[in-house]
């Protein structure tokens, strides 16, 4: 059993408090990846559990031990880092062999160990190569390679993807889903990548500001964010927000006079300012939905099969609409975008989830 | 870029011979001009003047390579110069074994991650290299001096007095203490471009080792040190051409004779003795001309070997 378990973990680098009561579960052999904004502490959560940064309080244990005080190398860890940290004077299989040797594996074992992750990453004709002799894919391979044959309880990812340009980076995604699966690993990854994000994970944890945010499974993100934060941060262009009020009889008044009749939770009281939020690619320009918002089209963003809509509404407020296909609207012309109620999110004056 | 270039050269195939050859006067006729005059002539006139010989009625005839048998055979020469030789020698050894392994630990020291005053350190260790020599010389006269030198009260305040000898005035220790002298005085140089060359390696690379199960000391072996081998024969390499051209400091604390009985005479002063005259000596253009010469090849056969037989196997790492 791999699981990884995090409790009030709390790290801070001088006064600056990086990582702030960390709660987190890695469930044995699942995807974990953690998302967040640039600075939120997700390198530095990864090191403190490969036991790179010491840290403050809290507690880890990864398969049932507890590892605070142990050095990286007992953790039974394996990092796989951004720059891929290849030696540069050790060949392909000194590379993936050199922790082995080091903990004084038996010969034959290391042999049988990098073989196998050899045959497994196709690295075997590179075996003898340098790694400046090695493309940007190739390298990432024998990265995980030397992650492999250390046959780890957990697997650390930080951002291992985003030093390849984009197609290779779309077949590396695939490769390591095929590599989950195969070796029922248990994985930590980071990405920035929403993509690599919602396809990898079985769980997407989003941190910000040295927090955890939520941790779900991707489409419960996607459809139940927890607050505001996670809202914007899920989802490529970010979910419309507009303030409104709670009015008698159950409507919700824009700032700009417009009225949306809806089913409201039943924490919502009269009177209440809350923020209702709705995804670009949930609303349609013209058709029919049981919610409407008018306004003046900014711009039209045309991306062939699909495009952006960026809609003015009265209150000055911008809100983005993805279209179907080529529409025939143009700037400056009047539109009316549509909506269904089931996609409506409605976020507290906290920013907290209603309902 | 690659424009520009295309354009330069599309500007170079345009020009007519004539302003081309002004543009290569233009930037390589400095440095043409400078080297010539103060290195590549003297070079060639050293060598020439390595031919002659001197007649007693101060005319210079032709003489080819025999002065340079007289220097390596004739024992009124050969003693000396195998003595200096010898001595330059030890110089040069004791500075690839005390300063550039000092130079590598306290550049390793450095580059320690938790370390503090960092900068502090960093500078006082360099300040001595960016001394005069001669203030080095004299200061360190003084400290080791038998009649008044701290080194002396120094020693005695701890019981330690019996471990005190005249160093500098003692026949087996002159040149160990003038090279010990110069380590500590150029050991920053080693220890700023091994310091520079260990920067210059990524952490995430250490944090690798780390994980690999490697502590700081075994990573700095296996890791850094395999890494930094292209700066250290760098190092191995300015060393030799600075110790076996030495002659400031020598000259500084000894004198033209390097004394005590020539105990501490390296070719640097051997020359000096011979070409410029010393005392009793007469300057001699043509054997100190044939010394210098001899200087030049040791030097030239040791960057030879460096270069062929050591520098082709290594290899630089780019991260
Ligand atoms: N050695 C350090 N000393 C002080 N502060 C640090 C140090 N390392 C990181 N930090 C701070 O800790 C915070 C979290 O850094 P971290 O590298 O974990 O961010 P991240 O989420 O991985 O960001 P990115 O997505 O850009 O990689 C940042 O605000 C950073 O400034
Ligand atoms: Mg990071």
């Amino acid at each position: 059993m791999s699981e990884v378990k995090i409790e009030k973990l709390c790290k801070s680098y001088g006064p600056v408090e990086v990582l702030k009561d960390i709660d987190l579960t890695v469930e044995d052999g699942s995807f974990v990846v953690l998302v967040g904004p640039s600075g939120c502490g997700k390198s530095t959560l990864l090191r403190s559990i490969a036991g790179l940064e010491p840290v403050n309080s809290g507690n880890m244990t990864i398969g049932g031990k507890q590892v605070n005080d142990l050095p990286p190398a007992q953790r039974e860890i394996a990092m796989v880092f951004q720059s891929y940290a290849l030696y540069p004077h050790m060949d392909v299989y000194n590379n993936m062999a050199f922790g082995l040797k080091f903990a004084k594996t038996p010969k034959a074992e290391i042999d049988a160990r990098v073989n196998e992750a050899a045959r497994i990453l196709q690295l075997e004709p590179l075996l003898k190569r340098r790694p400046r002799e090695l493309s940007g894919g190739q390298r990432q391979r024998v990265a995980i390679g030397r992650a492999i044959v250390r046959k780890p309880q957990v697997f650390l990812f930080d951002e291992p993807l985003s030093n390849l340009d984009a197609a290779l980076r779309i077949n590396t995604r695939v490769e390591i889903a095929k590599l989950h699966k195969m070796l029922k690993a248990t994985i930590m990854y980071v990405t920035h990548d929403q993509v690599e994000a919602m396809t990898l994970a079985d769980k997407i944890v989003v941190m910000n500001n040295g927090r955890v945010e939520q941790a779900g499974r991707p489409l419960e993100l996607y459809y139940k964010p927890n607050n505001l934060f996670v809202a914007g941060f899920i989802g490529s262009p970010a979910m419309n927000f507009l303030p409104a009020q709670v009015k008698k009889g159950g409507t919700l008044a824009l700032s700009d006079g417009q009225e949306l009749k809806a089913t409201l939770p039943s924490s919502c009281k009269t009177g209440d300012s809350v923020t209702l939020g709705f995804r670009p690619e949930h609303m349609t320009l013209g058709g029919t939905g049981n919610f409407a918002l008018t306004g003046t089209v900014d711009i039209i963003e045309r991306l062939g099969e699909s495009g952006f809509a960026h809609v003015r509404l009265p209150s000055g407020q911008t809100i983005i609409a993805e279209v179907r296909g080529d529409p025939r609207t143009s700037s400056g012309q009047s539109a009316k975008l549509t909506f269904n109620a089931e996609n409506l999110h409605i976020f507290n004056a906290e920013g907290r989830r209603l309902g | 870029m690659a424009d520009a270039k295309a354009g330069a050269g599309n500007a170079i195939v345009g020009m007519g011979r004539g302003s081309y050859a002004m543009l290569l006067v233009f930037f390589l006729g400095p440095a043409v001009v400078i080297y010539t005059v103060f290195s590549i002539y003297p070079l060639l006139a050293t060598i020439f003047n390595s031919l002659y010989l001197r007649q007693p009625d101060g005319a210079y005839i032709f003489n080819g390579l025999g002065n340079f048998q007289t220097l390596l055979t004739d024992t009124t020469w050969s003693a000396p110069f195998w003595n200096a030789f010898r001595n330059n020698c030890y110089f040069f050894l004791i500075h690839m074994l005390v300063q550039n392994p000092i130079g590598l630990a306290l550049a390793a020291m450095l580059s320690l991650p938790r370390l503090r005053f960092r900068a502090t350190y960093r500078t006082l260790i360099f300040m001595p290299t960016m001394l005069s020599v001669v203030i080095i010389g004299f200061t360190w006269q003084l400290i080791l001096s038998p009649l008044w030198g701290i080194s002396k009260m120094f020693l005695n305040a701890f019981g330690l007095g019996f471990l005190f000898a005249p160093w500098l005035g003692q026949e087996s220790t002159a040149l160990i203490t003038v090279s010990l002298i110069s380590v500590w005085q150029f050991v920053g140089i080693p220890m700023i471009l091994i310091y520079t060359a260990l920067l210059a390696i990524p952490e995430e690379l250490i944090d690798a080792a780390t994980v690999d199960g490697l502590n700081q000391f075994q990573a700095f072996i296996w890791v850094k040190l395999p890494l930094i081998f292209p700066t250290i024969g760098l190092v191995s390499v300015l060393t030799f051409v600075n110790n076996f051209n030495a002659f400031d400091l020598i000259y500084a604390m000894k004198g033209a004779l390097a004394g005590p009985n020539f105990s501490a005479d390296i070719m640097g002063t051997l020359f000096y003795r011979t070409f410029f005259g010393n005392q009793l000596q007469l300057g001699d253009l043509s054997m100190g001309s044939t010394i210098a010469t001899m200087m030049f090849l040791i030097i030239l056969i040791g960057i030879m070997c460096y270069l062929f037989l050591i520098q082709r196997r290594m290899q630089r790492y780019s991260f």
